[in-house]
């Protein structure tokens, strides 16, 4: 189950709407953090700690494709490879990161440290290539900007 | 009033419906998918378009309104062309495997197909494939078949209220799956099974097994396990019982039914059954020619009443057998047995219980129709769950919920967990004190209502008694207040709360707040007939319809139909019974249909009286545990074997039907009719029909009832009778001092949803469900003793030992652990105590302290 901090955060999620079904999405952003992906104890806990049916909770997550159904990484990275990163070298980062850390194109290294998203344009043309790690934004980047950025995130 | 025209046929409505709705009353037939009419409009498949004259585009009829002047089409070249392009659609992912699927023959998509489909598909793509799942015991899931119309999640979700099932995924590769994915892990109502058109869920007790049109008949009749008496539809083939459905026009239940009336038929077929008589000799059990036991049964019996006596003799009456059964076995023990020691496993509850409403507040007080609980502004759900008793009933609380009524319950009822909006829980065992705190707050604020003198008088003294002195419990004032609000209230009541030696207390406060509240009054009832066999004169002191026995006018008049005297004394009542048999006061007990030494608290203890008795008849239609102990055992016919009717927990009286033919057994009533003509005391009928004439030409109560009129389903209290008012007209003086129950675990009795008494575990079905008795223990207490589930354990009292597997339940908020009575082996009432409310002459069963030992980790 969620720790109290937790189910504190989506209690607020909850008081802002008449329903507790309008909690739900934003709660299984939540339970998407604490476990990585929506394992089915993820769900448990979201379907729990908002009194819905588990059942529902899942056919409302299996819906959406933007949530992680496998499990990843402890960080996500997510690079673009549109055509201003493409052309400024984004396919070769792929290919460090792969040899490198060991992390495939939409896959996840061997030690579960990173999972690796190839995505489409994050508005970053000027200063490509650019990529995001979790939640953090990273542009001008080359294969020793990479190692560098990499080493905060273990 | 609307007027619309559907296919140049002008139809005029009296109120608002859909075109649809509209089209369907007028006889006229549009194809549909997604619809069902146990479920709301959906408008998915679109099957149902129509052309609407100045509409632009096809419509779906099922969500468009039927408006004035609306100029319909049900038919065109339009519609048949929409109509192929989306079942061409649909069979691009749906296998043509009709041959081998055991849903062709009543296939909604096989007969839209054959009516508007293709004949061939244009798709030469590789199609979804999806495995059939079997990983569920009971149903079958084959997603390539589903054609997402969701009408089973719909089902599961807006009726039923399980919400066990969804639609997972999006697009192409939507399927319908339970959480697990695999075991739906649900209440196994099956409703999904009536609403699936396709072959996509299917039930795995007949799979493969027989062709909708191979069936021989299928029979109306009326489930076999609780109060609630649904209807049902049994279908046969060869004299076997193939499936069993409900009907969405037919009874009470209009077309829901629960896992135990939907899957529970196979105990009938159980090659347990008793076949030819037993007689007990040189110690054994041994076969027996029917009238060989028949002699013995007739000679012992006369031997008994003419060495000591009538009173010497007792009989146990069953809640299972039908009216007509119960009536003749109280003739039976009336007449040619000479007593009226007449009583029934009900008395531990529902016969208990009623007796009291009935005396405080006048016959017919029970009687309540379940349509009012679905109408309800506030319902308060006392003493069990609803949902695991009653499924049935349980599912009208649901509904009145999704409506916005209150539901308010004392104690703990799992099934509504999702449905209440408040809860109360009183300390352990002391219901009492809470309800009658409810009671006085409603009191202070109404005042006496003046219609029953003498229980305005009780509520009066019993405000005085406890006024100032507040229990403190959360939720109870909120109750008072809900309860004044309450344009009409419902109180639903377990047998739980009955089950105190001060159960009195508890009942004197319900039947309190129903008079004050003008409550309607539910009695939660785990039987078929427990209401049937009251009024059919299974009772110590009432001749059928209720009259009392000790009257002689009333007494008289049965003398006179019966042509033999019966007895002017109140007989005893089940657990004097029992301690009658122990203390060598009762020499022979005639057990009917019941299974005392596994329903009555304290098996060690019945099992003893009964070893004490001079003669054990018992009439079943399995050896059971009592039967093992008989000296005579009578193979009886079962449900389904045999016609009659049941009366419900609303006082319906409902017709059971013949549905197969057996040779094992004989009807209960015939078997006694035969023992009262060798005891010298004729009582011959030519049929159960013939038996109900009887009844209604003494019983005032069910006076000139007859079969075509219970068969019309009009059968509904008080029928032609005249109710009688209450008898009590002095509330019983009751004990305060209730006790603080501090030890850490007591024993209490769970009552599952998938058992019913000891008949179930007869049943593959339900034992695959549900397979063995567990532990059910609170959050709280699992922790204390390091249990996880699946950990096995022993549980002592001084009664007795027995051993479970632990099932932690985190909505267990006390100090109770609950094992239930319904496997083959150690069950509750091995290990329970007794004492007997003196009032109600139940049994208490509450303070029952239980030492828990983990003897296992889970394996």
């Amino acid at each position: 189950m969620f720790n109290d901090t937790v189910l504190k955060e989506i209690e607020g999620i909850k008081a802002k709407y008449p329903d507790r079904r309008s909690a739900l999405l934003p709660s299984l952003y939540i339970a998407q953090r604490e476990f990585g992906w929506l394992s089915r104890e993820a769900m448990t806990c979201v379907a729990r700690s908002l009194n819905l049916p588990e059942a529902v909770v899942r056919g409302t997550a299996s819906f959406y494709s933007m949530y992680k159904h496998k499990p990843a990484g402890r960080h996500v990275i997510q690079l673009c490879t549109n055509i201003s990163c493409m052309i400024l070298g984004a396919g070769k980062l792929v290919d460090f990161l792969e040899t490198r850390y060991g992390v495939p194109a939409n896959g996840t290294s061997g030690d579960g440290r990173f999972s690796l998203v190839i995505m489409e344009c994050i508005g970053a043309c000027g200063t490509a290539p650019a990529m995001l790690v979790n939640t953090d934004f990273y542009d001008n980047l080359s294969e020793k900007r990479i190692e560098e950025i990499l080493e905060n995130y273990k | 009033m609307i007027t619309l025209t559907i296919n140049e046929k002008e139809i005029t409505l009296d109120k608002p419906m859909s075109v649809l709705d509209a089209a369907r009353k007028a006889g006229i037939k549009i194809p549909t998918l997604c619809h069902h009419e146990a479920l709301k409009p959906y408008g998915g498949c679109r099957l149902c378009v129509v052309e609407v004259e100045r509409m632009p585009k096809l419509q779906n009829s099922c969500t468009l309104m039927a408006a004035d002047g609306m100029v319909v089409r049900t038919e065109s070249e339009e519609i048949s062309r929409t109509r192929r392009g989306i079942l061409e659609f649909l069979l691009i992912n749906h296998p043509l495997d009709c041959p081998y699927c055991d849903k062709a023959g009543e296939c909604e998509l096989q007969d839209l197909v054959n009516r508007y489909g293709p004949t061939t598909g244009r798709y030469t793509e590789e199609k979804r494939k999806v495995p059939e799942s079997h990983k569920d015991h009971i149903l079958a899931r084959n997603m390539e078949r589903c054609v997402v119309c969701t009408r089973c999640v719909r089902m599961c979700n807006d009726v039923q209220g399980a919400s066990a099932i969804s639609v997972i995924g999006r697009g192409n590769r939507s399927r319908v799956e339970p959480f697990s994915s695999e075991s739906f892990n649900c209440e196994y109502c099956g409703n999904c099974l009536t609403v699936c058109p396709v072959g996509a869920i299917l039930s795995r007790l007949y799979i493969h097994s027989f062709r909708p049109w191979q069936l021989d008949r299928e029979v109306e009749t009326v489930c076999p396990y609780c109060g609630v008496g649904c209807s049902l539809v049994v279908q046969v083939r060869d004299d076997s019982i193939k499936r069993v459905i409900p009907r969405m026009d037919l009874g009470v239940n209009r077309g829901l039914l629960c896992s135990r009336g939907r899957f529970g038929y196979e105990y009938i077929h159980s090659e347990d059954r008793l076949r030819t008589p037993l007689v007990r000799k040189d110690g054994t059990l041994q076969q027996a020619t029917w009238s060989e036991a028949l002699d013995i049964v007739a000679a012992k019996l006369t031997a008994v009443k003419n060495a000591e006596g009538g009173a010497s003799i007792a009989g146990i009456a069953s809640p299972r057998c039908t009216n007509e059964d119960n009536y003749v076995f109280q003739r039976f023990m009336r007449t040619a047995c000479g007593t009226n020691n007449i009583d029934s496993v009900s008395r531990t509850g529902f016969a208990a219980a009623q007796k009291y409403f009935e005396d405080l507040l006048g016959q017919g007080i029970t009687a309540n129709l379940l349509d009012g609980l679905k109408n309800s502004e506030t319902i308060l759900v006392l003493g069990d769950d609803p949902a695991a008793v009653n499924p049935v009933l349980g599912l009208s609380i649901r509904e009145a919920a999704r409506r916005g009524a209150g539901v308010i319950v004392v104690g703990y009822a799992k099934g509504l967990d999702k449905f209440r909006t408040l809860q109360v829980i009183p300390r352990v065992f002391r219901e009492a004190e809470v309800l009658e705190e409810v009671l006085t707050g409603v009191f202070s604020d109404r005042g006496v209502r003046g219609d029953m003198p003498y229980v305005d008088k009780g509520i009066r003294e019993l405000s005085d008694r406890i006024s100032g002195k507040k229990t403190g419990i959360e939720g109870i004032d909120e109750t008072v207040k809900k309860l004044l609000q309450s344009a009409s209230t419902s109180i639903v009541l377990g047998m739980d709360i009955v089950q105190r030696s001060d159960g009195h207390r508890a009942l004197f406060a319900v039947a309190g707040l129903t008079y004050l509240l003008e409550a309607r009054l539910y009695l939660l009832s785990g039987r078929p007939n427990e209401q049937g066999l009251i009024d059919a004169g299974c009772v110590p002191d009432m001749l059928p319809g209720g009259r009392p026995v000790n009257v002689p006018d009333f007494r008289g008049k049965f003398e006179a139909v019966w042509k033999a005297a019966v007895p002017d004394r109140e007989g005893l009542t089940l657990l004097e019974i029992i301690e009658g048999a122990g203390k060598g006061n009762i020499k022979a007990l005639y057990v009917m249909g019941d299974n005392p030494v596994r329903n009555i608290p304290h098996s060690s203890f019945v099992k003893e009286a009964l070893r004490s008795l001079d003669f054990l008849v018992v009439q079943d239609i399995f050896l059971s545990e009592t039967a093992e102990m008989a000296d005579v055992v009578l193979p009886a016919l079962g449900w389904t074997e045999k016609s009659g009717t049941y009366t419900n927990l609303e006082r319906r009286i409902q017709l059971l039907r013949k549905a197969v033919e057996t040779s094992s057994g004989m009807e209960d009533w015939r078997i006694l009719s035969e023992l009262s003509r060798r005891m010298g005391v004729p009582a011959s009928y030519s049929g159960p029909e013939d038996v109900m004439r009887e009844l209604a030409r003494v019983s005032p109560l069910h006076r000139d009832l007859t079969y075509g009129e219970i068969a019309a389903g009009d059968a509904l209290w008080p029928y032609h009778g005249e109710p009688l008012r209450g008898e009590m007209y002095e509330v019983p003086e009751m004990p305060d001092g209730a006790k603080d129950y501090n030890a850490d675990f007591y024993l209490a009795v769970d009552k599952p949803l998938f058992h019913s008494g000891t008949l179930s575990r007869r049943s593959r079905a339900l034992m695959k469900i549900c397979p063995e008795a567990t532990v059910r223990i609170g959050a709280a207490g699992a922790a204390k003793l390091g249990l996880k589930e699946g950990d096995k354990v022993r549980l002592s009292t001084p009664a007795g030992s027995c051993e479970a597997p632990v099932s932690v339940d985190g909505t267990i908020m006390d100090n109770r652990v609950f094992l239930s009575g319904n496997f083959t082996g150690s069950g509750v009432y091995d290990l329970m105590n007794f004492s007997i409310d003196k009032i109600t002459k139940a049994p208490g069963t509450e303070g029952c302290e239980v030492k828990i030992e983990k003897i296992q980790g889970r394996g």
